[in-house]
């Protein structure tokens, strides 16, 4: 037996468990398995090792399956979004006990570096083991990301039996009685990813919110836009089952993109002025019709570009003068094309992050404990980790009117 | 058996290769890739002082034989500067070595600081592996990765 496995044995408390486990890897562009992976170990002290009850396909994971993100190895465990019970506490966790029900922060973060008591937590300076990677690409490193490649530390995902959590005091919060695992489970991401873009952007009451995306997390920052006072918010996509649950389950109006110039209604509806706040919530792999469409997917399959900004274009030309447009879609590196003139001329604000989670989950269980969110519809098919590679598909796909494909381990 | 050897000594090279790129690619200079602006001599770049910015008071930092193992471990080849950082950010702690080092040097003093910084603001050097993962198919990109991730902790802009 090593050392390591002693210090396990003796700085840590919880149940014992296999030393297999069953998980969802990537195994190469566009392949997704399920095989039998380590049990993941309790390597710091303020560790927990987590049963997962949930974890939940997010169309960021489709860049790493489409191998737009190329920092995977084949094996690699993928999920990031997800919830569970505690079933071992390292020695230095204070805040969570061994049968805690609890949902986790897709980013992992110290909490105690400048980044964290600014509660900007997926900038933590502690938080990603590989900042090389990052730093030479983007000239800082941002937190480290649970199964999100190897550039966001190399963490292994949530779609697997059991899960380790880094900073579990920091990341991991109990979610109250009454919530269900499906309510929960979205409050690692969807939800906190749309609130963060909501409140950053600078909603206030009486705005006019536009949201590009009515994918979990476009959805979720209209729902919070609303929240925080909005008084009219408009979600924009091309699939009319996700514009339909926008409709019901949001309570926000809808305008397809595929048969509405959306710029045009956007200037409609808001006597001419524009939204005051536009929310991207579609990344690097947005659709667009017509001779854009063609050029972004061109530029973007020649490496060109590493991106296709479609959305964030067109939220920076309809977004009103002095307004705030937030990127909340994960994008890589560079895009072409970019509206750099009508973002100055116009005075916009544009800001983007990943989310700081750990800064809005306490407030967003008790909307949820309250019911004033609800995220069970987008769990539109629940199923086996067995069948992850079916999930991935239909999501990929958008088959069967796949929102989010949801995994029971 | 000459084609295994062979497909070992390929992802090597690829490994090596993935390693190599990475302690490079801070130093490209291409629209949109690379961090340099203008390229700057070898003994400029090497003589730079590396910098951390750690949530402490420059007391908690330590001298001599109270600094924290990571640094400690570097001995006197190092100066070091520890200055309070403005705005309550907590305390700049620069490093850089007398002699003129290598780039296997810099990688440990990249390492040692971004150590340092983490046992005074958590108390633990956050370790990553073993990850839990399935088979590794052989592949030249994922050995290439595999070389960039060993040193990634090693290089960056620091």
């Amino acid at each position: 037996m090593s050392c390591e496995r002693l210090w396990n044995r003796a700085g840590s408390a919880g149940q014992e468990r296999g030393s297999i486990v069953r998980a969802a890897t990537w195994t190469g562009v566009d392949e997704v398995s399920v095989e039998t992976v380590p049990d993941p170990q309790i390597l710091n002290d303020h560790d927990v090792i987590l049963r997962v009850r949930r974890t939940t396909t997010c169309g960021s994971d489709l860049h790493l399956l489409g191998g737009y993100i190329p920092f995977m190895r084949a094996g690699d465990v993928l999920g990031h979004e997800f919830m569970g019970e505690v079933v071992e506490v390292g020695r230095g966790v204070r805040e969570r006990r061994v049968g805690d029900r609890v949902v986790v922060n897709s980013f992992i973060a110290c909490g105690h570096c400048w980044y964290c008591r600014q509660e900007l937590y997926s900038l933590c300076d502690n938080g990603n083991p590989n900042p090389g990677i990052t730093e030479s690409l983007w000239g800082q490193s941002p937190g480290g990301c649970f199964g999100y490649s190897h550039a966001m530390g190399g963490w292994a995902g949530s779609h697997a039996e059991y899960v380790r959590v880094p900073y579990a005091d920091v990341g991991a919060f109990v979610v109250p009685e009454g919530v269900s695992d499906e309510r929960a489970l979205f409050a690692s991401d969807a939800v906190s990813t749309g609130w963060m873009g909501a409140d950053l952007a600078g909603t206030k009451p009486g705005d006019v919110v536009a949201v590009w995306g009515a994918g979990g997390v476009g959805q979720m920052a209209a729902r919070a836009a609303m929240l925080l006072g909005a008084e009219r918010v408009y979600v924009i996509d091309r699939l009319p089952e996700r514009l339909a649950q926008v409709r019901e389950h949001v309570g926000a109006e809808t305008i397809d993109y595929s048969r509405t110039d959306v710029p045009a209604e956007l200037r409609e509806v808001t006597g001419g002025r524009g939204p005051d706040v536009c929310i991207e919530a579609v990344g690097m792999e947005a659709h667009s019709s017509g001779i854009q469409g063609a050029y972004d997917q061109v530029k973007q399959q020649l490496r060109l570009q590493t991106d296709r900004p479609s959305a964030v274009r067109e939220a920076i030309l309809a977004c009103r003068k002095g307004g705030s447009v937030f990127v909340l879609g994960v994008f890589a590196l560079m895009v072409d094309k970019f509206p750099l003139g009508a973002m100055m001329n116009k005075g916009l604000t544009v800001r983007g992050a990943q989310v700081h989670g750990q800064r809005y989950m306490p407030r967003i269980l008790e909307h949820m404990a309250r019911g004033e969110l609800t995220t069970e519809h987008l769990a539109t098919h629940v199923m086996a980790l067995e069948e992850a590679p079916r999930g991935y598909q239909m999501f990929k796909d958008k088959t069967d009117g796949c929102v989010r494909a949801v995994f029971t381990p | 058996m000459a084609v295994p050897r062979l497909l070992d000594s390929l992802r090597g090279a690829a490994t090596q290769a993935g390693g190599a790129l990475l302690g490079r690619l801070q130093h490209v200079r291409l629209p949109g890739l690379g961090q340099s602006s203008v390229p700057e001599d070898p003994e400029t770049a090497a003589r730079r002082w590396r910098a951390v910015t750690v949530l402490c008071s420059p007391e908690q930092v330590g001298t001599g034989a109270d600094l924290p193992a990571p640094l400690a471990a570097l001995g006197d080849r190092l100066d070091l500067r520890i200055t309070p950082a403005p705005g309550d950010r907590g305390t700049e702690l620069a490093a850089r070595y007398r002699d003129r080092p290598s780039d296997d040097d810099l990688r440990a003093l990249r390492s040692a600081l971004r150590e340092t910084k983490q046992l005074i603001e958590v108390g633990e050097v956050l370790r990553v592996d073993p990850a839990p993962h399935g088979v590794r198919t052989p592949t030249p990109q994922g050995a290439a990765l595999e070389g960039a991730t060993a040193r990634a902790g090693g290089e960056g802009v620091l």
